[in-house]
């Protein structure tokens, strides 16, 4: 199959997902209850009114003696939700009345930032420990790190955080302990050192959590590709060790980390729902955590769809990257 | 090689060194803002964020604190009483007949915009409450009033029938009319509904100058508000947080001088700290088990007619008396709120209607005494009679369905302490535990037979006791519970002009509603709240009183009086590393970046 084949299969397969995910949100997000009811317990909304609000938010009518609409009664209006969707009109929150575009955009880049940052971090930090420990096989470094990563990887990222705003937060006090930003509307330096102090905490959680990711699968990977007969041949040739680990073996075992690379960018979207929380940072993580407290279902489409297209996103960009990496996936 | 790592060491180490100086320097050379007229800012912890700045879809607590800084009431709350105070509104006078009263507005109020608020925004609002139905706010004004605006300082409330309602906590927020009247000029109810208001136009102490949703709200004293300036106050910034640990941490550290809302443990972990004080407040709702006395089949979405959507049980009076018996208002105190709610048995609590308490009689409170509710329900010939373990009634096993909201606070526990109560007099039962939206699909179909859950009553009675009249079946009533004789003192107290024949009136549809226990009162709440001692001081409660709330309360008295303590900031508060400080660690870890890089060619090329 030639190149172009290969990846017009991938992006059919991959609109083909976004396809599936949008259904699946539209119902999923209808089962548990009925949002208007939440927001009609008075005896002095009419029938009409309570009507006129289902209309309102795309929210299927009941027939006449029943409290809520069947599965049929939702399909109906799939067609209005699909093609709205496809407009990039999301409706507006349930709970606050705003419109749902305006409170994805205001949360996104902050999103996008703090899970960025831990997430680039993370890849570098835990990519040169992988390395380095792999390559040191049973040395000092390798066995610390090893422990060390593994134990941050398996330590729950609240209690990590709780662990860290007490220890710079309020033993130490040099960093807040919460929020995005301070009010005063700053600007220039000042406001990115504001941001840069408010992200500072988050972004160690998520990097400390996630660098052992990496390093274990880094390293795992170099160990196995160490054994190759290339990297003998080439040791044996007298190439001097730098060059043999930087020049023969990490190239090829850097492959496997690739894809979890862009596995995990493609959960960069959809937030960090335990890191906000903790930090009552206002992302998309957060965002969603209250819209599935609230049932707000406008917002939990949006958010939901977003974060699953990003992840098949980017699992498109990473096969077709791995496709050109590595021909022989390309005919597998 | 080393020598470039000791010289990014040492600028490392310089820059580490650098950064406790920027806070800590600052809070202990500083001298008071109160001297120097900087901004003092007073650092409010909250839980939650304002639901809309709409004052038509406003919900919650600090809904209610926001708007009241934002927006003057109609009428006050006076602060120890809780009874009407000149607001917006300085006098209200009724006729001979009650038919007309006269409204006297205050000739000196502006909004934050610089019109002048006049008659006309106060007949404005009333009359679109009343012409819409506003759900809620319409039950302040009954007889469908109108509003005659005879000068720029008095309004006339027409009333079809005699009322007492402006002398009744009529307390509504005052809309701008040259804001609002446009906005709702086409489909005025779905338009108020949904109007963002996101730049509010208020008359109030405050203007919200800033906000970050989910992050913070941003509030500025007013320099020509009516009422004067805060005695320190200049700016309120409510920090919102998602973790309720994170803000007491926050508390501690001093990046917040008050919190609000702590559970329980929290609370306590914070009792006898250094420079911080504690305080417990009326929580405003009082905690009830709820009857379902039928009739869901009769809404239009509900289940088809004559569908049963409760057990016949219920309507035995013995029935919810024995089980009324066998709850332990103390023990769900104790191990639900932690000790730190109180057992109550009326609807009107002493916090929220210090003017209305009524005692409730020993024998009508049906206090804990499982063998009594034995007794009762044997002697009703609610019997175990096939020897199973379980009471069946009209032959029928008794399985009562609970319904407990997991998003009330206490619910879920109380849920399933009712459910061992029930089993400890032969009851049968399964718990379902729902969220709030999922409980209200659930209770228009009657698929319950008892919930537990809360009222939040206002300081004048006439809401909260209105809840339970037959005409709110189906509307607020729990469980459409029906009693002509509470419906009967409801519209006599409604048209009692006098005080002392109205509280009587009151006291009798309580002791009714004691007795009848269509819903069980079990406890009233606290508002758990915490502040620093170090930055204010004069906190006023809200009402003045035990169990007034230093803020969040009825009247914003505290942020009027505050003072400053020092400086106004804890020292040691944690506020972040200077521009300069990030600025030099950028420079940093370019220079190691660059380092590493010119290193690796360098040695590439000795290879090559």
């Amino acid at each position: 199959m030639g190149t172009l084949g290969y990846i017009a299969r991938k992006v059919g397969a991959a609109l083909l997902t976004l396809v599936f995910v949008m259904a699946l949100n539209f119902f999923l997000f209808r089962i548990a209850g009925d949002p208007i009811s939440q927001l009609t317990r008075s005896a002095r909304l009419t029938p009409a009114d309570q009507e006129a609000l289902r209309e309102d938010l795309g929210i299927c009518q009941p027939p006449p003696g029943e409290a809520r609409c069947s599965v049929i009664g939702h399909a109906a209006t799939f067609p209005a939700y699909l093609r709205e969707t496809l407009t990039g009109n999301f409706g507006v929150s349930v709970q606050s009345g705003d419109k749902v575009t305006t409170l994805i955009a205001e949360r996104f880049w902050r999103t996008l930032l703090l899970l960025g940052l831990g997430t680039v971090f993370a890849i570098v930090i835990g990519i040169l420990i992988g390395i380095r420990g792999a390559w040191k096989r049973g040395s000092f470094f390798d066995k610390s790190t090893l422990y060390g990563s593994m134990t941050l990887y398996s330590m729950p990222e609240g209690w990590l955080g709780m662990l860290l705003i007490l220890l710079f937060g309020s033993l130490l006090a040099i960093f807040p302990s919460s929020g995005f930003q301070s009010p005063g509307n700053l600007s220039g330096f000042d406001q990115v050192a504001d941001i840069a102090n408010h992200l500072f905490l988050p972004v160690l959680v998520l990097t400390l959590g996630y660098i052992g990711e990496y390093a274990i699968v880094m390293r795992a990977s170099l160990l196995e590709m160490m054994g190759e007969d290339f990297v003998q041949t080439a040791r044996a040739k007298g190439v001097p060790d730098r060059l043999v680990r930087r020049n023969h073996a990490v190239p090829n075992a850097i492959l496997p980390t690739f894809t979890l690379v862009f596995l995990s960018f493609g959960f960069v979207v959809g937030g960090a729902i335990i890191v906000e929380s903790v930090f009552s940072y206002p992302g998309l993580g957060q965002l969603t955590y209250q819209a599935i407290n609230t049932q707000d279902y406008p917002v939990l489409q949006a958010v939901f769809l977003i974060s699953s297209a990003a992840v098949i996103l980017f699992n498109l960009l990473a096969d077709i990257l791995y496709g050109h990496l590595d021909p022989r996936i390309r005919s597998a | 090689m080393r020598g470039r790592r000791i010289l990014a060491a040492a600028v490392v180490m310089g820059v580490l060194s650098a950064l406790p100086l920027g806070s800590v320097a600052s809070a202990q050379e500083s001298p008071s803002p109160a001297t120097t007229g900087e901004p003092v800012t007073l650092d409010v912890g909250v839980d939650t964020d304002v639901t809309s700045l709409n004052p038509f879809r406003i919900c919650c607590g600090i809904d209610y604190e926001i708007m009241g800084l934002m927006y003057d009431l109609s009428w006050n709350y006076n602060n120890d009483t809780l009874e009407p105070a000149p607001g917006i509104i300085t006098e209200w006078e009724p006729s001979e007949d009650y038919m007309d009263w006269t409204l006297t507005i205050r000739d000196d109020a502006t909004f934050s915009d610089g019109t002048p608020l006049t008659a006309e925004d106060v007949a404005w609002t009333f009359s679109f409450i009343v012409d819409n139905q506003m759900p809620t706010l319409s039950l302040y004004f009954p007889f469908k009033p109108t509003f005659e605006v005879t000068s720029p300082t008095e309004v006339i409330w027409h009333s079809s029938q005699p009322t007492a309602a402006p002398d009744r906590n009529a307390s509504l927020y005052i809309l701008p009319k040259h804001i609002w009247e446009p906005v709702t000029a086409e489909d005025p109810y779905s338009a108020a509904r949904q109007y963002a208001n996101s730049e509010p136009i208020g008359s109030g102490p405050f203007t919200m100058v800033e906000r970050s949703r989910d992050e913070f709200i941003h509030m500025q004293a007013r320099d020509d508000w009516w009422g004067g300036q805060p005695n320190s106050v200049t700016d309120i910034v409510y920090h919102i947080y998602d973790n309720q640990q994170t803000m007491v941490t926050a508390l501690r550290n001093g990046e917040l001088d008050f919190v609000d809302g702590l559970n329980d443990t929290l609370w306590t972990s914070l009792e006898g700290q250094p420079n911080i004080a504690t305080h417990k407040g009326d929580g405003g709702c009082w905690g009830n088990i709820a009857w379902n006395f039928g009739g869901q089949d009769e809404w239009p979405g509900g289940p088809a007619p004559g569908t049963p959507t409760n057990d016949p049980v219920i309507h035995e009076k013995d029935f919810r008396v024995a089980v009324a018996h066998s709850i332990n208002r103390q023990e769900l105190v104790d191990s639900v709120y932690g000790g730190t709610a109180d057992v109550g048995y009326a609807m009107l609590m002493p916090g929220t209607n210090p003017s209305w308490q009524t005692e409730i009689p020993e024998d009508i409170r049906y206090d804990y005494d499982p063998e009594m509710a034995n007794q009762i329900l044997d002697d009703a010939g609610i019997v175990d009679s096939n020897g199973d373990g379980n009471r069946e009634y009209q032959g029928n096993e008794l399985n009562i369905e609970i319904m407990a909201i997991t998003n009330v606070t206490g619910s879920a526990e109380t849920g399933q302490f009712l459910q061992g109560y029930l089993a400890d007099i032969g009851v049968a039962s399964f718990l379902t535990n729902v969220n709030q939206s999922r409980a209200y699909d659930l209770w228009y179909t009657g698929e319950w037979d008892v919930y537990v859950w809360d009222w939040c009553p206002s300081p004048d009675p006439n809401e909260v006791l209105s809840y339970f009249t037959t005409d709110q079946c189906l509307g607020w009533s729990d469980g459409c519970w029906s009693n002509t004789q509470y419906d009967d003192f409801w519209e006599l107290q409604g048209s009692q002009f006098d005080k002392a024949e109205r509280k009587a009136t009151v006291d009798q549809m309580q002791l009714l509603f004691a007795e009848e226990v269509p819903t069980m009162v079990l406890n009233y709440w606290s508002d758990l709240q915490a502040y620093r001692t170090d930055t204010f001081e004069g906190y006023v409660p809200s009402p003045n009183n035990e169990q007034g709330l230093l803020l969040f309360g009825w009247t914003d008295t505290s942020y009027m009086e505050l003072e400053v303590v020092g400086t106004g900031e804890a020292a040691g508060s944690s506020t972040g590393l200077s521009a300069w400080v990030w600025i030099a660690i950028a420079v940093v870890v370019a220079l190691v970046v660059v380092g590493i890089v010119l290193s690796r060619r360098r040695s590439n090329a000795e290879e090559a």
